[in-house]
C-alpha cells in the first residue's frame, strides 16, 4: 500500500484550518495544501496532486458536496478519495455523504491528537 | 511523537484555545447582530448565513473545549435547520420566539466558556456496555471435577460457561477476551494466593473492575478482606450451593437484563423531535416519534412507552391538555409525562405538573441532562409498577396480571393475525419438597425455576406465577408444538438441577400443559385447555408437557 502524505485540506473557518494544520502536520507528518473555499481548492488541487481530500461540507460559496461533484469531473482527480468534516448532526447524514461519493465523514469537533489516526485509518481501509 | 514534541503541540492548541475564547464574544456578537437585521427585514439569505454561523460554532466550539457552548450551537443549528427544511421562511412570531429563546441560551453557554474544561474529560474510559447477548462465564479453579459439576449447573441457566485449571491460561484468555463474569479459586497448586494476584493483575491489564466472584474452602475473615481488597463482588465458601451462586451471578449480571427504556416523543418540530431521538438512542433507548399531538393514542397504546416526553406548545392542543386527556384513561394514570418547554416562568411549570406532568424540563436542554432525567423517571416509575404487577418472591408477573397479559396478546394477535400459546407448569409433588426440606428451602426451588423460565424463554414469551408452585407462560408468535419443544428442553433442564439442602442434594421434576390459538380463541377457554393438558401431563406420570387436544 502506498504511503499517504499528500492531502489537500478545504476549510472555510480560519481556527478549525489552524487546529487542524497543527494535527496533520505536526501530529501526522502529512504534507498539506490548505484551500479556505470550494474555488481555491479547484485551483490548486491538479497542481498539488493530493493523495487524499479533506473537505468541510458546510462552506460560503461553494460547499463540500458541490466542490466534491466540480473535483470529479476533472480526470486527474476523479478517483482521489474524498472525506468531508462537518459537525455531526444528524444519524441519516453520514450515509447521505458516502451516497454523494465520499469515502468517510469525520464528525466535528475532532482530536486533535487523533484526527491523522482516524485519517490513516479511513486510507487504510480504502486500500485494503 | 515524542513528548517535546507532543509538549509543543499542547502548547499550540493551549493558545490557540486562547485566542478562539478572546473571539468568542465577537462572534456571538455578529450572530446577533444577523438575527436583529432578519427579524427587521427578513431574507433567506441572511438566514441561511445565520445558519452558517451557527454551524462553525457548533464544529469549532467543542474541538477548542467548549462543549457546552458546542451544544448550544448544535440545538439552535438544528432548529434553523429544520426551520429551513419544512420552508417556514420568513418565520412565524411563535418561531422567532422559540429561535430567540435558543440564541439566548447560545451566548449564556458562551459566557461560561471555561477554558480549563476540555471537550475529552466527558468520554472516560470503562467497563464494556452491558450486552444482552453477553453471559460469558469464566470459571478458573484446579479442581476439574467441580469445575465441570459447577459448569453444567450454571450453563442450565443460559450461561456460557469455560473452565480453566491453571492461572497462566486463564489471565492470557481473560486480557484478550474479558467474561461478564469470572468464577475465581483462591488456592492454585502454584500459589496459594493465586486468585488474589490473577485478579489484580487482570483489572491492572484490562483498566477497570472485572465483576469476580470468589470461590473458596478458605471461610477466614483475612481471605474475605484480602478478596474485597481484590476487588471482589462475592465470596462463596465450598461446598457451592449452586442456586445461591446463581442467584449472585444474576445480582452481578443484572444490569444486562434491564430492558432498553421505551420514549415516546410528542413534538410538532420534527427535527427537534428527531434530534431528542437520536440522543436517547444514542443511551440505548427505544424511541417512537408522533409530530401530531392528536394521534397520539394509537402509538401510545401500540408502542406502550415508559415515559412520554412532550412539548408544551403545539398547534391543535397543548401538551398541557394532551396530558390531561392520556390521564383521565385508567391504564395511563401512572404513566411518567415529562414536558419540554422553553417555559421558564415557575408559575406556569406548577400549572403543567397539576395537569398530570411529573416533571418539567427547560428547553435548550443537555443531552446528558435529557438522557439522565429520563432515565431516572423510568427507573423510579418500573420499580413502582413492580410493586404492582410483580410476584414478590420471584419478580415474576403475578396472577392477575399475566391473566391480564393474556387478554391483551390474545386480542392483538387476533387482529394482526398469527399464532400463540399458553402454558401452564407445575413444580411435581412439591408438597414433599415443603415438607421434607422446610419451606425456605422450598422457595428455593420455586426460584431457580422462576430464574430458569426468565432466561431460557424468549424476550417475547410472558412469565408469570401463578400461585404456589404453580407458573404460566405466554409464547408470542409461537404454536404449541414450539411452545411443547421449548418447554420440554426446561423441563430437562430442570431435572437437572441438582438442590442443595443440609440433608442432602435432591432434585425436582415440573409438569406441564400446552393450548395454542387459533384453535382456541378465548382467554378464558385456552387457561381451561392448558390446564387440562397439565392435568394430563401430572396424571401420565408427571415430568412431562403435554400439548391439549382440544
Amino acid at each position: 500500500m502506498v504511503e499517504l502524505k499528500k492531502i489537500l485540506y478545504v476549510e472555510d473557518e480560519p481556527d478549525i484550518q489552524a487546529v487542524a494544520k497543527l494535527a496533520l502536520e505536526m501530529v501526522g507528518g502529512f504534507t498539506l495544501e490548505v484551500c479556505s473555499s470550494g474555488q481555491e481548492a479547484l485551483d490548486k488541487a491538479a497542481g498539488f496532486a493530493p493523495q487524499l481530500i479533506l473537505l468541510d461540507v458546510m462552506m460560503p460559496g461553494m460547499d463540500g458536496p458541490a466542490t466534491l461533484a466540480a473535483l470529479r469531473e476533472s480526470p486527474d482527480l476523479d478517483a482521489v478519495p474524498v472525506i468531508f468534516m462537518t459537525a455531526k448532526v444528524q444519524p441519516g447524514e453520514v450515509a447521505h455523504y458516502k451516497e454523494l461519493g465520499a469515502v468517510d465523514v469525520i464528525p466535528k469537533p475532532f482530536d486533535p491528537m487523533d484526527l491523522s489516526d482516524t485519517i490513516r485509518k479511513i486510507w487504510e481501509d480504502c486500500h485494503g | 511523537m515524542d513528548e517535546d514534541k507532543a509538549a509543543r503541540m499542547q502548547a499550540q492548541l493551549a493558545a490557540m484555545r486562547e485566542t478562539y475564547a478572546l473571539q468568542l464574544p465577537e462572534k456571538i456578537r455578529q450572530i446577533e447582530e444577523t438575527w436583529t437585521g432578519l427579524q427587521n427585514e427578513w431574507n433567506d439569505e441572511t438566514f441561511q448565513t445565520l445558519h452558517r454561523m451557527v454551524h462553525s460554532l457548533t464544529g469549532s466550539g467543542a474541538t477548542f473545549g467548549f462543549t457546552m457552548l458546542s451544544e448550544a450551537a448544535r440545538t439552535l443549528e438544528i432548529l434553523i435547520k429544520g426551520l429551513l427544511a419544512e420552508g417556514k421562511t420568513p418565520l412565524s412570531p411563535a418561531h422567532r420566539g422559540e429561535l430567540g429563546v435558543y440564541l439566548k441560551a447560545l451566548r449564556d453557554a458562551s459566557h461560561n466558556a471555561d477554558l480549563k474544561k476540555s471537550a475529552k474529560d466527558a468520554a472516560a474510559p470503562g467497563a464494556p456496555h452491558c450486552d444482552a447477548n453477553n453471559r460469558l462465564i469464566f470459571l478458573v479453579d484446579d479442581d476439574v471435577h467441580l469445575a465441570e459439576n459447577l459448569g453444567l449447573q450454571i450453563s442450565y441457566f443460559g450461561y456460557t460457561v469455560r473452565a480453566f485449571p491453571t492461572l497462566g491460561e486463564a489471565f492470557r484468555t481473560i486480557i484478550q477476551t474479558p467474561p461478564s463474569v469470572l468464577l475465581l479459586d483462591i488456592d492454585f497448586p502454584e500459589d496459594s494466593l493465586g486468585g488474589f494476584n490473577l485478579l489484580e493483575q487482570i483489572n491492572r491489564e484490562i483498566g477497570y473492575i472485572l465483576p469476580t466472584i470468589f470461590i473458596s474452602v478458605h471461610g477466614e475473615l483475612e481471605y474475605r478482606l484480602k478478596a474485597v481488597r481484590a476487588g471482589g463482588s462475592a465470596y462463596f465458601n465450598k461446598p457451592l450451593d449452586a442456586a445461591v451462586l446463581i442467584d449472585k451471578l444474576e445480582e452481578v449480571t443484572s444490569c444486562e437484563r434491564e430492558e432498553p427504556c421505551r420514549i415516546l416523543i410528542v413534538d410538532d418540530s420534527r427535527s427537534l423531535a428527531d434530534y431528542y431521538a437520536s440522543i436517547l438512542q444514542g443511551a440505548g433507548m427505544e424511541t417512537q416519534i408522533v409530530n401530531e399531538p392528536l394521534k397520539v393514542m394509537g402509538p401510545l397504546l401500540e408502542f406502550m412507552p415508559d415515559l412520554i416526553l412532550m412539548d408544551v406548545y403545539m398547534p391543535e392542543c397543548s401538551g398541557l391538555e394532551l396530558a390531561k386527556v392520556i390521564r383521565q384513561q385508567e391504564r395511563f394514570v401512572s404513566i411518567p409525562i415529562v414536558f419540554l418547554s422553553a417555559e421558564t416562568d415557575m408559575e406556569k411549570q406548577l400549572d403543567a405538573m397539576s395537569l398530570g406532568g411529573d416533571d418539567f424540563l427547560t428547553k435548550p436542554i443537555r443531552p446528558e441532562h435529557l438522557v439522565s432525567s429520563v432515565t431516572t423517571r423510568v427507573r423510579r416509575s418500573r420499580v413502582l409498577r413492580s410493586f404492582m404487577v410483580r410476584d414478590s418472591l420471584t419478580g415474576l408477573l403475578n396472577h392477575t396480571t399475566i391473566k391480564a397479559q393474556l387478554d391483551v396478546q390474545l386480542a392483538r394477535v387476533k387482529r394482526v393475525g398469527g399464532k400463540l400459546s399458553f402454558a401452564m407448569l407445575d413444580i411435581d409433588h412439591f408438597k414433599s419438597v415443603n415438607d421434607t426440606y422446610g419451606h425456605p428451602t422450598g422457595d428455593r426451588v420455586i426460584r431457580s425455576l422462576s430464574r430458569l423460565l426468565q432466561q431460557r424463554l424468549r424476550t417475547s414469551d410472558v412469565v408469570g406465577r401463578y400461585g404456589g408452585e404453580e407458573f404460566a407462560v405466554i409464547f408470542n408468535d409461537t404454536d404449541g408444538a414450539t411452545a411443547v419443544h421449548l418447554l420440554d428442553e426446561i423441563r430437562r433442564d430442570f431435572g437437572h438441577i441438582r438442590h442443595q439442602h443440609e440433608k442432602g442434594e435432591f432434585s425436582v421434576t415440573i409438569s406441564a400443559g400446552v393450548a395454542d390459538f387459533p384453535g382456541i380463541d378465548d382467554p378464558a377457554m385456552l387457561n381451561e385447555a392448558a390446564d387440562k393438558a397439565l392435568y394430563e401431563a401430572k396424571h401420565g406420570g408427571r415430568n412431562r408437557v403435554v400439548l391439549s387436544q382440544a
